[in-house]
């Protein structure tokens, strides 16, 4: 297994660096693969799926196989998500491609590696389309995004898409065991198995869960009851503190918490929407039939969230919607 | 204020596309009209780009404004012999010549103006000087005839970033220590408009040369007004909807910080939970209907005031007396929790970089873990390859869970 000894999150220490270092995956990287062997007709890639199957670390592979150890001077990594709009994108692209228009040896182009892509409004993908024609003589862009259909179609068009499929437990399982042996932490299986079920496919929660884990135990085994501990103590308490409140007709406290959450932790009202959504399936002490419910008024204000101009007013009269349900259910947690 | 007034062209900041039609046709190479109307919301720099342009190009400027008489009468006295013979002094002085500007056209109005806007056009049609209109609404029926007779130069609102950047520059040559959220909320306040802008900013820093967002805080309530808590009263008493309805078209309110003022106080007046729901749910549409109007479809707003109706008429019964919550809730919690924010913001950033994931991924996939394995075995290798400092070590211990 290929380890980075520099890198102390686990996430990093264990990212493979070239495509043979990857395990899984195996059509996606052949057809990498094929490329790097001719580099210069590589065309526009997009990658598409789930979070934490290996998108981000397939791009960085490709960055490292191109360029080799000096990967950095010929790779532009963006992030839609904290990029300020196009304009800042367009900046970023256009100094980079100026800087690098050389290449490195016979490849003549720069890699620009652009994250959460489906995160970009459509006019901003539009000027994207612009940027990745004007600059095409000097760069190949890797897009990388969780749905592919969230992308115009023109762009689409441009670019070889590759699809991320969830990775299957049993490999997750041996990748975790992997590490951990050669952390020397023990493992317990079915500790293994909680922290596999807790990720949802999503590898990179997987090891940071582990590793956390490891933390708390200190040499000793990780078993299941420390994961347990572990996901509990990083599931979203604010929230479920919010959601309880509100469901037991304390509005004003309810309202409170979601302003702490936004205050402190600076999150945006979507992002209190979705955890909010998440939490709601998680709780044990509502039936099916209460969870459905409240998840219609969850997803109308969803909608609305993205139509109307306040996202606070939005999300107090979502509040508002759970006092109806009445007191469903115990206070506290 | 007068000390940051523009004094060249290049100091006006925005509206560069207008700016350039007007300099064009003052220098006459867009003279297909004879005059020009200059038009848009208050504050942007009408005004000073006239004076401006004209001191550079070596204009004379014979001015009239609102406060003037507009009589047909009082128009001729004095822009009829400003505008029929060339300067004496042009020769003398190398003044290119006279030059009209009629300031604030659209205050043209009632009886004592009889005849003004006729008065305006004949001079126009005679003059051999250029003659500049300015007007801040210019979809008045009375100014309609001259719409034809003028080149239009449209004006917009000053971009807030703009006005953010001019009211840096004068904190630093005033050496006044503002927070970025304080001006931002004086040029949010200002809604476009240079000059009231920078007016507030004096006049709150008047006194000391650090302004924070708090001190900023009196401007809303300022603004507001009685106003504002008098809509209030009215709005949560109604008896009916067309009690409301009648109330909010007559009103003089912002209408974003009155929906904000409604959501905050809403509890207050329903304490019932079922009301509270449905009066939330109008409050929420009214809300939808303010995302449409956006900044154009104004004529949206009847339904906004609609939902916002239905909203104070869910329980006229219920209705009991209550003290508002002021000032909005919303500002005050981002104050006092500006610098978690900016920590944690700062702390994301940095595991972003290292471990390739977005902000906002490593705020919510990394933090909590992070979190919990300093809180067990503070491994300094961790912190050192995170770059954390001691600070942001201490705030990751110590801070709530999400």
């Amino acid at each position: 297994m290929a380890v980075n000894e520099e890198a102390l999150m686990w996430v990093e220490k264990y990212r493979p660096k070239n495509l043979n270092e990857v395990v899984d995956l195996h059509d996606i990287v052949e057809s990498l693969k094929a490329f790097m062997r001719k580099p210069k007709t590589m065309p526009h890639l997009m990658f598409a799926g789930i979070p934490g199957t290996g998108k981000t670390t397939l791009a960085l592979c490709i960055a490292h196989e191109l360029f080799g150890p000096n990967w950095k001077n010929f790779t532009l990594e963006l992030n839609a998500s904290d990029e300020r709009g196009i304009d800042t994108v367009r900046e970023r692209v256009k100094d980079f491609s100026r800087y690098s228009r050389t290449g490195f040896g016979d490849i003549p182009f720069a890699l620009i590696i652009l994250d959460e892509c489906d995160q970009m409004t459509g006019p901003a993908q539009t000027a994207l389309r612009r940027i990745m024609e004007t600059s095409s003589r000097t760069s190949r862009f890797i897009l990388i995004c969780n749905q592919s259909s969230k992308i115009i179609e023109p762009i689409q068009s441009r670019c070889a898409i590759f699809r991320f499929s969830r990775l299957d437990k049993l490999a997750m399982k041996e990748q975790l065991q992997c590490i951990a042996k050669n952390e020397k932490v023990k493992l317990a299986p079915e500790a293994a198995e909680r922290i596999v079920d807790f990720s949802e496919g999503d590898l990179r929660h997987a090891i940071n869960a582990l590793q956390t884990a490891a933390a708390y135990k200190e040499g000793g085994e990780v078993d299941e009851k420390t994961v347990s501990l572990v996901i509990g103590e990083a599931s979203p308490m604010q929230v479920q503190k919010m959601i309880r409140k509100a469901l037991f007709g304390d509005f004003m406290e309810a309202r409170k918490t979601m302003y702490e959450i936004m205050g402190s932790f600076g999150f945006s009202g979507n992002e209190i929407i979705r955890q909010v959504q998440r939490e709601i399936f998680k709780m044990s002490d509502l039936t099916p039939e209460q969870k459905a419910d409240l998840s219609n008024v969850i997803g109308e204000y969803d909608y609305r969230l993205t139509q109307g101009a306040n996202s606070d007013i939005q999300l107090s009269a979502l509040l508002a919607q759970f006092g109806k349900f009445g007191k469903v259910i115990g206070e506290t947690y | 204020m007068e000390k940051y007034r523009p004094k060249k062209i290049e100091d006006i900041i925005g509206n560069e596309e207008a700016k350039a039609t007007f300099i064009e046709w003052l220098k006459g190479k867009r003279k297909t009209k004879k005059a020009v109307l200059l038009y848009g919301p208050p504050g942007v720099g009408k005004t000073a780009l006239v004076n401006a342009a004209a001191k550079e190009s070596g204009f004379t400027i014979i001015e009239m404004n609102a406060s003037d008489t507009r009589s047909e009468k009082a128009v001729n006295a004095i822009a009829k012999p400003a505008t029929s013979y060339l300067a004496l002094d042009t020769f003398t002085t190398g003044s290119k010549g006279n030059l009209l500007f009629l300031d604030e056209v659209d205050g043209i109005a009632g009886n004592e103006d009889r005849g003004g806007v006729s008065a305006i056009i004949e001079i126009v049609e005679k003059s051999k000087v250029p003659v500049i209109m300015a007007a801040n609404d210019p979809d008045i029926d009375k100014l309609r005839p001259l719409k034809k007779i003028c080149l239009l130069v449209r004006f917009h609102q000053i971009r807030l970033p703009l006005i953010i950047a001019l009211l840096q520059k004068i904190c630093l040559l005033e050496h006044v220590k503002a927070d970025f959220e304080a001006l931002e909320h004086i040029a949010q306040n200002s809604k476009g408009d240079v000059r009231s802008a920078i007016n507030d900013l004096q006049s709150l820093s008047e006194e000391n040369h650090v302004l924070t967002l708090l001190d900023t805080m009196a401007l809303s309530s300022r603004n507001k007004d009685i106003n504002m808590d008098e809509t209030l009263r009215g709005y949560f008493s109604a008896k009916s909807i067309e009690e409301v309805s009648s109330l909010l078209f007559r009103a003089s309110v912002d209408y974003d910080e009155f929906i904000m003022s409604v959501s905050d106080n809403l509890p207050r007046r329903y304490t019932n939970p079922d009301e509270l729901a449905l009066a939330y749910d109008y409050v929420s549409k009214a809300d939808l209907f303010r995302g449409r109007i956006g900044t154009e479809h104004w004529h949206l707003l009847k339904y906004f005031f609609n939902e916002l109706s239905e909203a104070a008429a869910v329980a006229p019964e219920s209705y009991k007396p209550f003290e508002f919550i002021s000032p909005p809730i919303r500002i005050i919690t981002l104050f006092w929790t500006k610098g978690k924010r900016t920590m944690l913001n700062s702390i994301c950033g940095k595991i972003g970089a290292l471990c390739h994931v977005s902000h906002s991924k490593a705020k919510h996939e990394f933090v909590p873990f992070i979190k919990m394995m300093l809180q067990n075995q503070k491994s300094s290798s961790l912190i050192s390859w995170l770059e954390l400092t001691p600070e942001e070590v201490d705030f990751l211990v110590k801070m709530n869970r999400y």
